[in-house]
């Protein structure tokens, strides 16, 4: 079956002609995209590129097939937009969460969102701030939750946010509930990919560096596997989740809030009114 | 190929914008959003030198008038004449050096008042630049920022733009209010002032040389770590705004007008990342058009 992502592949392809570059583009990694194109020359029954000495070249197939993809991927957009415009069953508002957003603040936002539009329907998606902000931009989100600072490349943005951060550690790792962080020494601090949000993650990093000399960090993929590392003793988590929370770990305050977990809205085209977004923002911060 | 360019300043956490040309190959070009306009900070001053001396081709400045700058008057800065305790006399064209060495906003806005914004946007426009607009200098900027950010003096408002914890009042990185540009102009300027188009071979050899005399490597000519590679710049910065343009020469002679501008996710003052992108990112293009 012909779908979305062969006709991305097949136009990224043509435009960056390099298989890493177009990758990047389609926002995957190498092998998926080489066994997308295969399966589109599979499906239209021709060979559309070429891997020459400088790059990958449009075969003449390609270069004839290449402006109905580029039609077809404009079609699939406009119907996306069509149906954000006059949906029968009223507005659908597509909400985006970052996964540092806690539970319960996200779930109030989401509430939020459907008490400001009656007869909306809510849909919810997790995903890191990178990948949401490119999704507000291409109208696929209604808003999002993000991660600051990130880079926001024209979206509108309402008030950053700071949520209060704790050190989960293992349990007996500091005498007092309110520790210095540089007083949490030893293990290293558990953080995500620096790719999921690089501004954010940076100065979270730079501020650890500051702030705890010693200790390092180790790179996780979530929370949970976060959690799990501290109880085995291997790892301090840093989590703006309030009940965060498994056998043996301790959750310890940072004296001063050195690292508070900082969240703002985003959207591309206002969604609401301005005093909904500030309702929204409330729950943010009070959910 | 540009991916990789945009993959660049994603990874540093900038939004930017490129404009990358060889001096004697002007239709080849690399481009990231180069016809966008955008503020241009500091860079403003290049415009200006640029028009300073073609009135001086003119005859119609003397490069060796002399003018005081007084401390109760002039613009405030991190370097040059606006650190100074006691009134400063200088000629014109050291205005105009230090005002490209180090980004001196004193000398800056002293010369920005002899020239006049009226006449140098006749001079813009006579140059071919049609989306560069010099609106103000650099005192006017602070003054608006004061009143965008509530504060009543230059440094607590530039404070609130150094605060990652605060949010950036809107408005303040909006090009519509600022001295602004786009990157594809100002390689414009950069080629035509490079190959004598501007002005007398006097004043292009003047304005080359002050260019040359940029005492800031941290941003293009970070990207190009060698001795026998020349870079001549003009650095732009404001809260969040990172850029530079200028000419990089390589040691065969062929030379390229590159202009990066960015805008920083982060609000921190110091951005060694960011700056550094800025000569990769100008690197990368260099490679490409080579």
């Amino acid at each position: 079956m012909l779908t979305e992502r062969h006709l991305q592949i097949f136009v990224a392809l043509a435009e960056e002609q390099h298989f890493g570059d177009a990758a990047r583009v389609v926002g995957i990694t190498q092998p998926p995209l080489s066994q997308g194109l295969r399966r589109l020359e599979a499906l239209v029954g021709a060979k559309l590129f070429e891997r020459g000495s400088t790059g990958v070249e449009l075969t003449a197939a390609g270069a004839a097939l290449l402006p109905f993809a580029r039609r077809a991927l404009t079609s699939i957009e406009e119907l996306h937009q069509a149906a954000v415009a006059r949906d029968p069953e009223g507005p659908e508002i597509r909400l985006g969460l970052a996964p540092e957003v806690p539970p319960a603040a996200g779930a109030a936002v989401a509430a939020a969102c459907g008490a400001a539009v009656p007869g909306s329907r809510v849909t919810v998606v997790s995903a890191p701030t990178s990948s949401l902000t490119s999704q507000v931009s291409s109208g696929r989100l209604t808003l999002a939750v993000v991660l600051h600072p990130t880079v926001l490349d024209g979206l509108d943005a309402g008030p950053v946010q700071l949520l209060p951060t704790w050190a989960l550690a293992p349990s007996g790792s500091a005498a007092d509930a309110v520790v210095e962080l540089k007083k949490l020494g030893g293990l290293p601090v558990a953080v995500r990919p620096r790719a999921e949000a690089p501004a954010a993650r940076d100065l979270f990093l730079d501020t650890l560096a500051m702030l705890r000399p010693a200790g390092g960090t180790v790179v996780v993929t979530d929370e949970r596997a976060a959690l799990a590392m501290a109880a085995a003793g291997q790892a301090i988590v840093m989590t703006a989740d309030p009940s965060l929370a498994a056998p043996g770990v301790e959750r310890y305050q940072l004296a001063g809030d050195p690292l508070p977990t900082r969240l703002r809205l985003v959207w591309a085209r206002t969604p609401f009114e301005l005093d909904v977004i500030a309702q929204l923002t409330d729950a943010l911060v009070t959910g | 190929m540009n991916a990789r360019i945009r993959a660049t300043f994603a990874d540093a956490g900038v939004r930017g914008w490129l404009h990358a040309v060889a001096l004697d190959a002007p239709e080849s070009t690399v481009d990231i959003d180069a016809d966008t306009v955008v503020p241009m900070a500091s860079v403003y001053k290049l415009p200006l030198l640029v028009g300073f001396c073609r009135l001086v081709d003119e005859g119609e400045l003397d490069p060796r008038e002399r003018l005081t700058l007084d401390p109760s008057t002039r613009t405030p800065g991190p370097t040059g004449v606006s650190l100074m305790a006691d009134p400063v006399t200088m000629s014109l064209r050291d205005l105009a050096v230090s005002m490209m060495a180090v980004s001196d906003n004193a000398a800056a806005d002293a010369l920005l008042d002899v020239v006049g914004l009226d006449r140098l946007a006749e001079l813009l426009q006579s140059f071919g630049l049609q989306q560069t607009w010099v609106r103000r200098g650099t005192a006017a900027n602070l003054v608006d920022l004061q009143r965008r950010t509530g504060m009543d003096d230059p440094d607590a408002a530039l404070a609130v733009l150094a605060d990652n914890n605060r949010t950036t009042p809107t408005g303040v990185y909006e090009a519509a209010n600022a001295s602004a540009t786009t990157p594809s102009d100002m390689t414009l300027l950069l080629r035509r002032l490079w190959t004598g188009e501007l002005l007398s071979a006097a004043q292009t050899d003047f304005a080359k040389a002050t260019m040359r005399r940029q005492i800031f490597q941290h941003r293009l000519a970070s990207g190009f770590p060698h001795d026998s590679i020349r870079v001549a710049g003009k650095t732009g910065t404001f809260g969040a705004l990172r850029h530079e343009v200028g000419v990089v020469t390589l040691p065969a002679g062929d030379a390229y007008a590159v202009a990066v501008f960015t805008l920083t996710a982060r609000s921190d003052w110091r951005q060694p990342r960011a700056d550094a992108t800025i000569g990769l990112a100008a690197q990368l293009a260099v490679n490409l058009l080579r």
